[in-house]
């Protein structure tokens, strides 16, 4: 089974990764006690899809309050997929965000720059 | 140092070429110094092939050595950036944090309904003033208020005109005290106002004024209405005394107000 499925906790959020449809979404707030070892396996399924498959990937994340172990977590990924963009795959991010919270749009924005894949940032319509 | 010289024969190729131009004139053939001369100059070229050949591979050393470096260098820059940017984002989740954790502490600390602080925010500032007056040896006096009737006011004319009563209330409460008073909703319709380093005397003319106040608002609720009013129990911190204390006997004056026939202000 290569799907990734990990529930959402207080403090860890809920991750889904579909290898068919080659979708990993992640939501909820994320201060994990243990980043890198919740990361790793998130990290891990994003390097496996990468090597093994061919298919494009997309992001899409629902991400509230992050710490800065998270924040560098997630930064590891996007330069995962920054790599794989570089060498012709196809990648995209899509952010979602509580239109009540404007903020983490700006945070979402300062994680998109100096990436060079598709990164959208939109007010979730919920 | 072995590079290439255009300008002209460097001296050490000229005398080579002199002594390889000797060494092949047949007119020294038969000099006794030729063969050690033919043996020198063969040494002499292997030990210059040999030395060009060791400066040639500690040149490549160095090239790479020096492009190891400038791509440490610019993977510590992307470091660096990638630092900078880390600690940028984690400081803007950390702002709104704080933020958040501000906005609660003010919900958790004042009363929605008349922007007053709530009962938590008063028993905080009663116990700090206390121990406050426990150490520097002066007082304080505090009042409770109870609006007059005002279960009537909500009976007659609905939770809605009770709510705006108490909002103005408040707000006649909050004009009328001086700026470093206290003043919160103590619960339902009663309200405490603490008066620090202030003598009853002096506190009676302030509670007065809200008392009066508050006899002028005017009650929303259409014609009909009862005049809105309150009654005021009033006491001085005695020395030593918990503020739980204190409270009591602000309350039992403020029994003694409404027993006495309400809109009045009581002192023990």
């Amino acid at each position: 089974m290569n799907d990734l499925s990990i529930a959402g906790t207080q403090s860890t959020p809920a991750v889904s990764g579909c290898w068919e449809a080659g979708t990993l979404s992640m939501s909820g707030d994320s201060y994990p006690e243990n980043s890198f070892e919740f990361f790793g396996d998130v990290i891990g399924w994003v390097e496996r899809f990468l090597a093994e498959s061919e298919r494009p990937l997309t992001l899409d994340l629902r991400l509230a309050y992050m710490n800065t172990s998270s924040v560098k977590a997630m930064m590891d990924i996007f330069d995962l997929l920054g790599e794989a963009h570089q060498r012709g795959r196809s990648v995209a991010v899509n952010w979602f965000y509580d239109a009540r919270n404007e903020r983490v749009a700006e945070l979402a924005d300062e994680f998109r720059e100096d990436c060079e894949f598709p990164f959208a940032i939109t007010a979730d319509a919920r | 140092m072995h590079a290439e010289h255009p300008a002209g024969p460097s001296p050490a190729d000229a005398l080579e070429e002199r002594i390889a131009a000797l060494l092949a004139d047949p007119a020294h053939r038969d000099n006794p110094l030729r063969a050690a001369l033919a043996e020198l100059f063969e040494q002499s070229e292997a030990q210059r092939e040999r030395l060009e050949r060791l400066i040639r591979i500690a040149d490549g050393f160095h090239i790479l050595e020096r492009s190891n470096r400038l791509s440490l260098a610019d993977e510590y820059d992307r470091q660096l950036r990638r630092i900078e940017k880390i600690v940028r984002i984690s400081d803007r989740y950390q702002q709104s944090l704080r933020e958040l954790s501000e906005s609660l502490k003010d919900a958790a600390l004042r009363d929605p309904l008349t922007g007053l602080g709530n009962r938590r925010f008063l028993m905080e500032r009663m116990k700090e003033e206390t121990e406050r007056c426990a150490r520097s040896g002066t007082g304080y006096t505090l009042a409770i208020a109870d609006v007059d009737h005002f279960k009537t006011i909500n009976d007659r004319f609905g939770h809605e005109a009770g709510d705006a009563a108490l909002s103005r209330i408040a707000d006649a409460i909050r004009a009328n005290v001086r700026d470093y008073d206290l003043c919160g909703r103590w619960g339902g319709e009663e309200f405490l106002i603490m008066l620090p380093a202030t003598d009853l005397d002096t506190a009676v003319g302030i509670v007065e004024r809200v008392r009066h106040a508050i006899a002028a608002v005017t009650s929303p609720g259409g014609d009909g209405v009862a005049p809105l009013s309150a009654s005021f129990g009033l006491t001085a911190y005695r020395a030593g005394e918990p503020y739980s204390t204190t409270l009591n006997r602000a309350d039992r004056a403020l029994f003694a107000a409404k027993a006495k026939g309400r809109n009045r202000c009581d002192c023990i």
